[in-house]
Formats: C-alpha cells, structure tokens, sequence
C-alpha cells in the first residue's frame, strides 16, 4: 500500500489548487519555481506561498515548442507550455529560476516574452567549491531576490519569518528523511515511488500540511512494503516528476528503488538549513553548499553521495532517466556507469512516452539481469 | 614580426588583384613566393630556428589530413596564406612550447579573458581547446566525435565536444600543464565537455562566468566577483611557474592583447564595410583574439600584415566580394567553414558577425588595474546575457551595415542556440522586418549538405526579390 495513496494526492491536489485561489483572491502572491535551489524560506518569509512547478506532459512540451526549438530540453519546452494547460502554473503571479544549466538560466526570459510572467534569476554560482566571494555573491543574489519578491508582495522578509520559514522547512525536510530511510530498510517499509510522492507533496503543501499528510501516510505504513527479497536499484537522471511515475512504477513492478540522486528525489531533503541569525547569511550558505546537483562544477561530490549510496544501500543497479538534450546529466551517464561499479541503464526520453515499450522492455531486460 | 608597410613586400612578391582561390590555384600561387620570403616567418619570434618557419601553402596541411582545405576558397594575398600556415601550424606550436620548455596553459570556456592573464606571465602559452570544435570538419573526419562519444557524450550535442576528444586522445596538443575551466553563465555542452575533460586533465581550476543582468552597463559588485576569480587564477599560474606577476607585467599583457583587438576592429570595419577581405579569413582572424593562435607576438605580426593589405586594397578601391553582393549578419560561428565560402559563391557577404566572441573583439581600459579591466571587458560577453541583450548586438551591426537579412547558423543539442535562436529572429523580423534563416549545421562531410545549400539559395533569391 503506497504511504500516500493516488486517490489521496490527487485530493490534496485538488483542495491545494482550491486554496491557492482563495488566498490569491485575499491578495496572497503565489510564487512558482523548479528547482531545489530556489530558497523556498525567503519566498516564504516575504509573505509569498511557494509552489514547485515539476508537471510535465507530452502535450504541455509541444505547445513550448511553439517558442523553443524542438532540441530544448523537455522540461523547459514542458514548463513553457505549462502555462497554458496546467492550473497551478496558471496560479503564479511570479517565477523564481534558478541559473543551475543553461537551458534553465534562459527558461525566465522566455517566460518574460512569451507568457508574460514576472521572473527573477536567482544566479547560483556553478562552480561548488567554496571560496568566500563565491558565498558573498551568491549572498547579494539571494538579496536582490529578497527586494524582487518585495516588489511582488510589498513585504521584505524579516529575520523573524526567516527563522520560521526556516523551521518549518526543516522539520519538513526531516519527515522526508525518516521515509527516505525507512525505504533502504530491508524489508523495506515504503516504497522508493513514496519518497518520490512525499517530494512533489512538499513542493506543493504548505510545509505544516505537508508534514501532518505524511506523518498519517507513515502511521499507516508500518508494514512491509515487499516480503521478498528483490533487486535494489538507485534512481538517478534529470528532473523525474509527477508524471514520470510510469518509470518508477515500470521499476518497482520487479525491484526496490531503495535510492536516488534525483532532484525531486530524496536530494531535495538531504539537509537541514542551519537555524540561526542573520538567516539570510546560513541561507545563502546552506543552498550554495548543498548536496550538488549533476550540472554544479565540479560535481564530484554527488559521485561521492551515490557511492555511498550504492554501498551503504547495497544498490545492485542504477536507472538513470535523463530528457533529450539534458547535458547535465546525460554526459554522466558513462562517467556513473566506470565510477559506481554497478550495472547502469541509461534512457534518454523526451514526454511523448512513443518509446514507452521500449523502455520497458529495456527496464525489465535490466532487472533480470540484476535479479540473476 | 611587424610589417610596417607593404611596400617592402609588394617589391619581394605583389600581391595578385584581390580574388578569393582555390586550393589548386594556391598551389601554383606559392611557387612564385621567393625562398627568402618563405624564410622570413617563424613562430615564438624572435626565434629564427629552421624548425618554426610556418609559410606553406594548404597542400601541406591537406596531405597532413586537412582535406577540407581543397574544398575552401581563400584569399590571395600572402598576408593571408601567412594566416593560414600560421594557424594550421598550432599544434606543432604547441607541442615546440612544451619542447622549449614553455607552460602549456588550456583555457577552456570563457572565450577571451583567461589568456591575456596567462599570456601575461613570462613563459606561458595560453590555447584554447574550445576551438578544436574546427577540426572535424577541416580533417572530414568523426574521429574526435567518437572519440568524445567514448568517453559519453551523445551526438545530439555541440560539435565542441571534439575538445573531449582530443583530450582523451593526447595527441592534439600536449597535455596542459594546467587546465582552467570557465563555467556559469555559458553553455551547458561546453561545461559537460569540461566536466569530462577533467578525468585526463593533471590538474583543473575552474573560473565562474557570472550572469549579466543589465545590458550594456558594467555592474561593479559582478566585476569585483570576477576580480576575486581572475585572482585564484593568478594565484595558481604563480604557482605553476614560480613566477610572482607583477601589476605592470599584467598591464603590458593587456597591451598585447589590445594591440591584437585594435588591428582587428579595424580589419572588421575594413572588410565588413569596404569588403576587402573574405568572410572564412575574417572568421579565423575573429577568433584568433581569443588566444592569438597560441603565439601572441607572431600572431599580432600576423595580423598587422592582414591590416596592410586590406588597407592597401581600401586605398586602391580593390574588393574581394562583389559590392552588389547581399549584405548578411552572421549569427554563431559555423563548425563547417565551407558554409561562409558558399554564402559569398552565392552572391551574398558577411557585413556583420555575432559569435560570441563579442567580449574579445572590444579593447581592454589600460587605465584601469589589470584585472578589474579584463573583467570590465568579460562583462561585455553575449553569451553571459540574456538573449534579448544578444539580439541588440545583432541589430545594431544589422542597422549600421545596412543588411538584408540575417543568418543563424545552430547546432542541434547546443544548448543556447535551443533556448535563443527563436527569441533573436523573432527580435530582428520585428524591429528591422529583415529576413532571417536558421539552421542547424549538418555533421561534418566532404560538401555541404544538399538541403542546406537550397535553404541558403532560397534565402539569397528572397534577398534578392527585395532589393
């Protein structure tokens, strides 16, 4: 039984969209963003409700196609034309991106010409080694977001508000934690497409929300997940959303996803911010130093996160789904395959899910061989 | 070696009424060019050893594989073959600078900024591998391409991948004593070929590209940030060559390279407007401000040469492309530099270029610090902006120039051609209601690709049906 059932986000879903009209309607800014980067505590504290923007359909990356050419990533082209079919894209009054790839870096200017939604660039040095300027920069663009999301809301966010954004997201991010580890337990006693449910949850709830829905889903949970003893597989790859949950599902038919490196993965819960004073300083620090994303240079420290990963989990595989024309990752994909020292299946794909067989044949081929 | 005047060369051996020849027509050419002029050239001057002479003509590098030469036209000037064996000759260049004993230094990325601090130190010769994105496509040859696949990158991507290549393969140049990789606001296939080059690299330092949010304006918080980076950089060259770089040391470096940027600023007013030299020439000279072809004091003779001639043509109202010829704005740099010698067979011509190099074109403030200058002048980069930022230095060559029409040539996977191509057409279809062609360029071959070539012709016919 899946800790938060189909049934159940679809309703949570539907009452949050409901919400967000209400409290629009009262003057509130909804404020979207994509990626794990964007410092969901400051749109908070500047009176903002943040949102995560991660659907993705084959109808919404055709109707980007309209402004993109058709070697875009997917995820862009999807994010474009999501404005235009998906209710909650439709909800923001302002978008927050973050520069992690290139294609992103340019995804807001677009969003400017063609959708005319206010966005702001939050530039995330790409380089991940530490060095005092590095964090003052990242600092200063953390700033200037701050006066940007003033302008969308007429408030700047307060050390008070930052402390509780900062709080609640932690205690959010901890919840997430505790089921990321319960699905390496062997038997595992949820799923790996839980923790993947649990991440687009708490992108999508308010954080308190977030973190009672999953602590119901948790209680009821306590049994094992799966009894037998089956391959233990490591998701990796470009950004995997809600509607990509026929991979996970293709995977969890014959083996356990026990581990991701994927940003709408257990990466996004994989620290705590520091709590402290002055918040925007530890912001800054937390996001600029967390656990790097595949496009970060170097991003050797990732490799060093999956390795343990693939020993401390007793990973036997990895599947690693990146989108046509995601650089970032899809050049990896060798480079994972020498390091890791374990069988990796590596699916390129755009939305339009024509290679659907395909890949299952691919995937169950896969976990054959891992199960042999 | 500077050419002060070109009398002293019209005597020795006259340049021919200005034409744009063939590979053959070279051949026969350079049988007339007398031993002591062939003599006179040499690279990492003032050098004069047998080993570093560099005048031949494209034969000799065809026979060493570079089979798209025979397919070129060139200019027929000797400044020009002098160009040409100057920069067919850098991989020699390189490998001689390892052999004298010199710090072989790959800049990677940043495409103009990181090699005038290198070049600043005694010693050090600063290449770009970036610019190997060439080589398939001079040699007809996927070698670097598979060998870049090996290593994981997919087809789909940046012809710039060729650079992982040759760094799997260590025999294109030598291997870099020290690799400094420029990242951030650039494009993602340059920064995954970096991130995969590293694994062959003996050491790797990577340099942040900051995002440029105004247009035009320097922004002094991104400029002190760049310092900050430029320092790390200086810190790790003293290290390598033992050597502390002095202010005053930088500030000649910059000097150097401004010398360079001047004479080619002039040399773009000079061919762009009088149309005295040909686009593919213009192209190489463009791109040797990035790293002055691994040689900056041959490089700057090489290109004072390339400004005495097109003078001389200007004095003389002599012209390499037709005056009639339809006025185009190149956007992006193609791999397949056959494409620009058929624009100009077709009856069009380059006025303008947009190759995101636009950073190194520009000269350097010499009345600021070393560093705080070369970083004022990064700022600059198109490729660090935003795309509408890009699309105004499109316009405004398009507006000065009088063109017709405006041509952008991609790459299916580079990630900012994706994102912006759409974005500049539709900006330049807007506001000067000029025709714009886009289009991807093929792989590398023998001959441009049959729909291609139509694409182009189509274009050029509405060009025409305009006027």
């Amino acid at each position: 039984m899946a800790l938060i059932s189909g049934a159940d986000r679809e309703q949570l879903r539907k009452e949050r969209l409901q919400e967000l009209t209400r409290l629009k309607a009262e003057g509130t800014r909804v404020v979207g963003y994509f990626c794990l980067y964007a410092p969901v505590e400051l749109i908070a504290a500047a009176g903002a409700v943040p949102v995560r923007l991660v659907r993705s359909s084959a109808d919404a990356e055709t109707a980007g196609e309209r402004f993109l050419r058709a070697d875009a990533c997917s995820f862009c082209k999807s994010c474009l034309g999501g404005f235009e079919r998906e209710p909650l894209f439709r909800l923001a009054d302002g978008v927050v991106g973050v520069t992690t790839c290139d294609m992103m870096r340019r995804l807001p200017e677009a969003f400017e010409a063609h959708r005319t939604v206010p966005a702001f660039q939050l530039n995330l040095p790409r380089t991940s080694e530490s060095a005092p300027h590095r964090l003052a920069e990242f600092r200063r663009q953390m700033a200037m977001l701050g006066d940007w999301l003033a302008s969308l809301t007429g408030r700047h966010a307060d050390e008070d508000g930052l402390q509780q954004a900062l709080q609640r997201q932690n205690r959010l991010r901890q919840i997430v934690r505790r089921v990321d580890e319960l699905r390496a337990t062997l038997p595992a006693a949820v799923s790996g497409s839980d923790v993947l449910d649990v991440v687009a949850l708490a992108g999508l709830l308010d954080p308190a929300a977030a973190v009672a829905v999953i602590e119901r889903g948790l209680v009821r949970a306590g049994q094992s997940q799966s009894t037998a003893e089956r391959p233990r597989v490591m998701l990796g790859g470009s950004i995997i959303t809600e509607d990509d949950r026929w991979l996970v599902e293709m995977v969890e038919e014959k083996a356990d996803i026990v581990a991701d490196i994927v940003c709408t993965g257990a990466r996004w819960a994989a620290e705590d911010a520091p709590v402290g004073e002055p918040g925007l300083d530890l912001l800054a620090g937390f996001y600029f130093s967390r656990l790097p994303c595949m496009c970060r240079r170097p991003n050797d420290r990732l490799y060093e996160h999956a390795r343990q990963l693939v020993v401390a989990r007793r990973v036997a595989g990895v599947v690693y789904k990146t989108l046509l024309y995601c650089d970032p990752w899809s050049f990896e994909a060798r480079r994972l395959h020498d390091e890791l020292g374990v069988p990796v299946l590596a699916i390129d794909s755009d939305y339009s899910g024509q290679n659907r067989e395909q890949v299952r044949t691919r995937v169950e081929a896969f976990l054959e061989t891992l199960a042999e | 070696m500077a050419i002060p005047a070109s009398g002293l060369m019209t005597r020795e051996w006259p340049d021919p009424v200005p034409a744009r020849i063939g590979f053959e027509e070279w051949a026969e050419l350079f049988e007339t060019i007398p031993d002591e002029l062939i003599q006179r050239f040499h690279y990492f001057p003032p050098n004069q050893e047998q080993w570093s002479l560099y005048l031949f003509p494209p034969q000799t590098f065809a026979i060493y594989g570079c089979r798209h030469l025979r397919r070129l036209k060139f200019d027929n000037s000797l400044a020009a073959l002098r160009m040409w064996g100057f920069v067919q000759n850098e991989t020699e260049r390189l490998f001689r600078a390892r052999q004298t004993g010199r710090h072989v230094v790959a800049c990677m990325g940043d495409l103009g900024a990181l090699p005038v601090i290198v070049n600043s130190f005694p010693g050090c010769v600063a290449f770009y591998p970036d610019c190997i994105w060439w080589t398939p496509f001079v040699m007809e040859s996927q070698v670097l391409f598979d060998a870049a696949a090996e290593q994981g990158i997919p087809e789909a991507t940046c012809f710039s991948r060729a650079a992982l290549g040759a760094f799997a393969k260590h025999s294109y140049f030598p291997d870099p004593d020290l690799v400094i990789a420029a990242t951030g606001a650039s494009c993602d296939d340059y920064s995954g070929v970096e991130q995969l080059a590293a694994r062959h690299a003996r050491e790797m330092l990577w340099v942040e590209s900051p995002l440029r949010r105004s247009c035009g304006g320097v922004e002094p918080p991104t400029v002190e940030f760049l310092v900050s980076e430029y320092r790390r950089v200086v810190e790790r060259l003293e290290r390598l060559t033992g050597h502390r770089l002095s202010e005053e040391e930088l500030r000649r470096g910059v000097a150097r390279a401004n010398r360079v940027r001047q004479a080619v600023a002039q040399l773009r007013q000079l061919a762009y407007g009088a149309g005295v030299l040909p686009a593919l020439e213009m192209m190489v000279i463009e791109f040797g401000n990035l790293h002055f072809y691994s040689d900056i004091g041959e490089w700057t003779a090489v290109v004072e040469h390339l400004l005495v001639t097109a003078r001389a043509r200007a004095d003389a109202g002599q012209r390499v492309v037709a005056e009639d010829a339809l006025r185009i704005v190149w956007v992006t740099p193609p791999a397949d530099p056959l494409l620009l010698c058929y624009l100009e067979d077709r009856g069009g011509r380059v006025v303008g270029t947009e190759f995101v190099i636009n950073q190194a074109l520009a000269p350097i403030d010499e009345t600021k610090p070393g560093l705080e200058a070369i970083a004022c002048s990064f700022m600059a980069a198109s490729l660090i902006g935003t795309s509408r930022q890009r699309a105004e230095l499109v316009l405004r060559q398009a507006s000065e120039r009088n063109a017709e029409g405006v041509l952008i040539s991609g790459i299916l996977g580079g990630s900012h051609c994706a994102m912006e191509a759409r974005l500049i057409a539709d900006r330049v279809k807007a506001e000067l209601d000029l025709p714009v062609l886009e289009f991807d360029v093929a792989k590398p071959g023998a001959e441009i690709d049959r729909q291609t070539r139509t694409r182009i012709d189509a274009f050029l016919e509405l060009l025409r049906s305009r006027r």
